[in-house]
């Protein structure tokens, strides 16, 4: 199956158990977790039900497009349905189906892996699902994010999209695959990761990032303090300053010990906007409340 | 009798949580229900990836009976003159529920009281655990918790099921907003639908039937001797992993093996890489040939019966080819220059805040392998010590150790070793890691030896000097293992060294760092030091708490011969004499302790006991002093032997804490000269003999 009918199958399927199909966040993020569609609308007691491709980029990842299992910027789609449905693992292997996957001819596996993200001050408990020993996706039940405890309480699951369709067509390299319509993925694809690599180990100018660092984390911090506090620009900008982190640690600026003050300071603007949107929410009446027939 | 079953389903639980979960389930309700007055019965936890259960035989219908004695008011208040009852004891009948005809009385010595025999009868079993089974539930404890759904409720992951049965009835309960009932499914693929357990007994079987292998030493045992045959049929044999088959049996239903291979070229790449990848990344059993050497199959577990179509096999040999060709294409990458080049870069890497980069670490470490080496006199060219410390954390920049952190120290020395480099080179780069703790072997080459004794004694001593100190079970930078592994090289490695010199020279290139100075850190150092060679004392060399204690106290700085005292002290004091020897020594430290040294003048001899004792003395000490420099401990411990008798003799005839003052400094002076003989040796009065003080 090729990377783009795994894209639409998924879609259609999640769409029809619910979710509403997203586009992805458009600004440069490390994951489809800090999507606001998933950072956000996890907190607090409305339901949710969505599905998105998130491309996620991690610089210090790029191999110059030489290393055929790895990439800069890769694809996930992220499904987030909230309260967690107690059918839930029924649901996610239900989906395998629309990728060709018959679970009655496969070894299916759920082994413990638990996910934390310091930078979100977001962690949560579940596993890997293993597809004949291939990871295939991450399984979350989401315990906390933003430093909020959540109730009630969220299941993520992130299909790593390329992966499972090196597994699928069984191609030794992921430039191989099929994106569509017989166009390899290195075809469309490959020079970006080149490049990536090349201005994220080489080019990038560290005195710039370090500045617009400071810049939109301040830019945050004004959001955060407008009344009514301006909840995406602040978590816009903070994602901002997490991708410039991420650009900089790429680049071997970041020293071990500098390292987690960056962090820290990333977490405390992601946490704040997490707050920010719970008091949005309530001041709204919590629209959401009744959808999904909650 | 009936049996009890209680089973909960859940989304697969984690596999290190399932033994103790196990554990605790067994020892709770085996507890609870003895408590309950069912005395003891057998009960047995059952698990799998997808559900806890517990099974308790020969229960009986009811709790047995509790028969109850209760003394009531004296009979002379509760019984009327017409041997009626009085108000009192129409109180006490009331309270025990008998009719006042039918209390008893009992005579004590305070005098004749109105007494009765109230039997409790017991409440029906299925009673007694409807209410006993939440309590265990709840009593449960997990590494880790969870919510989900609503978040109304906590456990280990998720719950779908409860079933509770005694005998074939249900025991009506609620747990996690599940009531109870007798529906559970099987595996997952092989029989999901759900059905009805009959009856108690036949939990386990019903399951089997269904693809569930509950009981984990059945699992244990069908995926052992699966994995023999499955070896066999490839013609190698599985490399022993106790711990991963542990870990598999907690993973699955039903556990199924299939056997795979990979393409012959990736043996060409480190034979750890190979089984780091194959064993930790998928869980896979590794094989081997008969030599032990890697052959290009593996074994994989997997969660049932078959692979029905070959894609479970074909699905894990592309994941391992893809892996293993991860790792050749960082192997080649990192293999376009030569790994020397990789140390300049090594300023960048911070080894620790205040103690700086892994430059200044390779340095101090050199420096430090230099320093040993002229300790022990060994026969090492300083300059190669020098590079070889530098070149020894270059492989911390490489790609392959950025994969695969475990295998620092390897990747460097197979490098090293396709680089040309010499034997004794590239195996001190391998094996300068090793020993882990006291676990592993010792460095194959002298190289190695220093390099990693000077890497452990440098790391334990520059995080002590920032302050960075294990404390109960927080040690987060392994220092006690660190630790353990020098002491360990020191043992092993045969050499004459001071390991407080050597310790103290670690010390002093850190000292900068220290808030309490170079002193105060040598004898933190020195401390925590010794007590990792009386670890190494009683848990490797197996010799007695005191023992270890008895020789430290005479010196533990030239390891090998504390070895070799401990050894011939654990051997020689269990003989008669030297009991009588422990506790006449425990004698003379208590007459010298704080008594200042002074020659023995013989003409203030007065007994002839003190004469034999200052001539056996004299002996003593020249017998130590042609035996020690040899080494030859068990027969200086012998020499030891018949001074037993003499010292027995002298404290019989002679008081030693005498009127006339000369007299008594002299006696004073013959034991502490005894004593220091004997210190050379071992703290004699440090051993725990029968008979304790005199």
């Amino acid at each position: 199956m090729d990377l783009q009918s795994l894209i639409l199958n998924l879609q259609r399927y999640w769409a029809d158990c619910g979710c509403l199909i997203q586009q992805p966040v458009d600004l440069e993020v490390g994951a489809g977790t800090m999507s606001p569609e998933t950072f956000l609308r996890v907190l607090g007691p409305e339901p949710y039900r969505v599905a998105y491709v998130q491309p996620s980029r991690r610089p210090a990842d790029a191999r110059y497009g030489e290393n055929p299992f790895r990439l800069g910027r890769h694809l996930q789609l992220q499904v987030i349905i909230k309260p967690s449905p107690a059918d839930i693992q029924g649901l996610y292997l239900e989906s395998l189906r629309v990728l060709g996957i018959d679970p009655a001819v496969h070894d299916i596996r759920f082994e413990e892996d638990n996910w934390e993200s310091p930078t979100l001050g977001a962690w949560g408990v579940g596993w890997q699902v293993l597809l004949d020993g291939m990871e295939i996706t991450q399984f979350t039940y989401f315990q906390q994010a933003g430093g909020v405890d959540l109730v009630p309480i969220a299941a993520e699951l992130t299909y790593g999209l390329e992966r499972i369709a090196m597994f699928l067509q069984r191609k030794d390299s992921i430039y191989d695959i099929e994106w569509g319509g017989g166009v390899a993925y290195g075809a469309v694809r490959g020079e970006d990761e080149r490049e990536a690599s090349v201005y994220g180990f080489e080019v990038a100018d560290v005195a710039m990032l370090r500045r617009h660092f400071e810049d939109w984390e301040r830019e945050a911090q004004r959001c955060l303090e407008h009344e009514p506090p301006l909840v995406i620009p602040a978590l816009e900008a903070t994602l901002k300053t997490s991708h410039l982190f991420n650009l900089m640690d790429a680049r071997g600026a970041v020293s071990v010990t500098e390292r987690v003050g960056l962090i820290a300071r990333v977490r405390r603007n992601a946490v704040a906007s997490a707050r920010a949107f719970l008091g949005q929410r309530e001041r709204l009446g919590f629209p959401l409340a009744g959808a999904w027939g909650a | 009798m009936a049996t009890f079953v209680l089973e909960l389903r859940c989304e697969e639980i984690p596999a290190a949580a399932l033994p103790g979960a196990r554990r605790q389930l067994a020892e709770l309700f085996a507890a609870k229900l003895a408590e309950a007055g069912f005395g003891e019965l057998p009960v047995s936890a059952l698990s799998t990836s997808r559900r806890l259960a517990v099974v308790v035989r020969d229960l009986p219908p009811a709790q047995p009976d509790r028969r109850e004695e209760l003394t009531g008011p004296p009979v002379k208040v509760a019984v009327a003159a017409d041997g009626g009852p009085t108000p009192a004891g129409e109180g006490f009948a009331r309270k025990v529920g008998l009719p006042f005809s039918e209390l008893q009385r009992v005579v004590s010595a305070k005098g004749e009281y109105l007494a009765a025999t109230v039997v409790h009868r017991g409440r029906p079993t299925a009673a007694i655990l409807a209410g006993l089974v939440p309590q265990v539930v709840a009593e449960l404890r997990f590494p880790k918790l969870m919510r989900w759904g609503g978040g109304e409720h906590l456990f280990v992951r998720p719950v779908h099921g409860v079933v509770a049965l005694l005998g074939d009835e249900v025991v009506p309960l609620e747990l996690f907003g599940l009531a109870s009932g007798r529906a559970t499914v099987g595996h997952r693929v092989h029989a999901p639908e759900p059905f009805e357990l009959a009856a108690a007994d036949s939990y386990a079987e019903a399951l089997a039937e269904r693809a569930v292998v509950a009981d984990p030493g059945l699992r244990r045992e069908r995926l052992e001797e699966l994995a023999g045959s499955l070896a066999a049929a490839a013609g190698a044999r599985v490399h022993p992993d106790p711990e991963l088959v542990a870990e598999h049996l907690e993973l699955v239903e039903w556990p199924g093996l299939i056997a795979g291979r990979f393409a012959e070229r990736f043996l060409e790449l480190p034979p750890e890489v190979v089984i780091t990848t194959l064993r930790h990344h998928q869980k896979c059993l590794v094989l081997e040939g008969a030599a032990g050497e890697l052959v290009p199959g593996f074994i994989a577990v997997i969660d049932r019966r078959d692979d029905p179509e070959g894609l479970i096999r074909q699905g894990n040999e592309w994941v391992i080819g893809a892996r293993l060709a991860d790792a050749a294409f960082f192997v080649a990458e990192d293999r376009k220059r030569p790994l020397a080049e990789l140390v300049p870069g090594l300023e960048r890497l911070e080894f620790h805040r205040v103690l700086g980069s892994l430059a200044a670490k390779a340095e101090r470490v050199g420096e430090l392998a230099v320093t040993i080496a002229g300790l022990v006199g060994a026969a090492v060219d300083r300059d190669i010590l020098r590079s070889a410390a530098r070149l020894a954390k270059a492989d911390l920049r490489t790609h392959m150790v950025g994969e695969f952190p475990e295998l620092q120290g390897v990747i460097g020395g197979h490098y090293l070793r396709l680089e040309g480099a010499s034997r004794e080179l590239w195996t001190a780069l391998r094996d300068h890691y090793t020993p882990v703790g006291f676990d592993g072997a010792v460095p194959e080459s002298e190289l190695g030896r220093l390099l990693g004794l000077a890497d452990r004694l440098d790391t334990v001593a520059g995080l002590f000097a920032v302050g960075e100190r294990p404390s109960g079970s927080k040690d987060p930078f392994a220092l006690r293992r660190a630790a353990q592994g020098a002491v360990k090289i020191v043992a092993a490695a045969g050499w004459e060294l001071d390991l407080g010199a050597a310790v103290a020279a670690a010390a002093h290139q850190v000292a900068e760092h220290a808030a309490e100075g170079a002193e105060g850190l040598g004898a933190a150092l020195t401390e925590f030091i010794a007590e990792r060679v009386r670890r190494w004392l009683t848990d490797v060399v197996g010799v007695a708490g005191d023992t270890a204690d008895a020789v430290m106290a005479a010196g533990w700085a030239d390891l090998p011969g504390a070895v070799a005292r401990a050894e011939a002290l654990e051997r020689a004091r269990g003989s008669a004499s030297f009991r009588s020897l422990a506790l006449a020594f425990k004698r003379v430290r208590n007459i010298t302790e704080g008594q200042p040294e002074a020659a023995v003048d013989a003409a203030l001899f007065a007994h002839a006991e003190e004469r034999e004792l200052a001539e056996a003395t004299e002996a003593f000490g020249r017998r130590l002093a042609a035996l020690l420099p040899e080494r030859r401990v068990a027969e200086s411990f012998a020499a030891m032997e018949p001074l037993a008798d003499i010292l027995e003799r002298f404290f019989v005839a002679v008081l030693v804490m005498c009127e006339d003052g000369r007299v008594r400094s002299n006696r004073i002076a013959l034991l502490k000269n005894l004593g220091r003989r004997f210190m050379q040796l071992a703290d004699l009065s440090r051993l725990q003999v029968e008979g304790g003080e005199l």
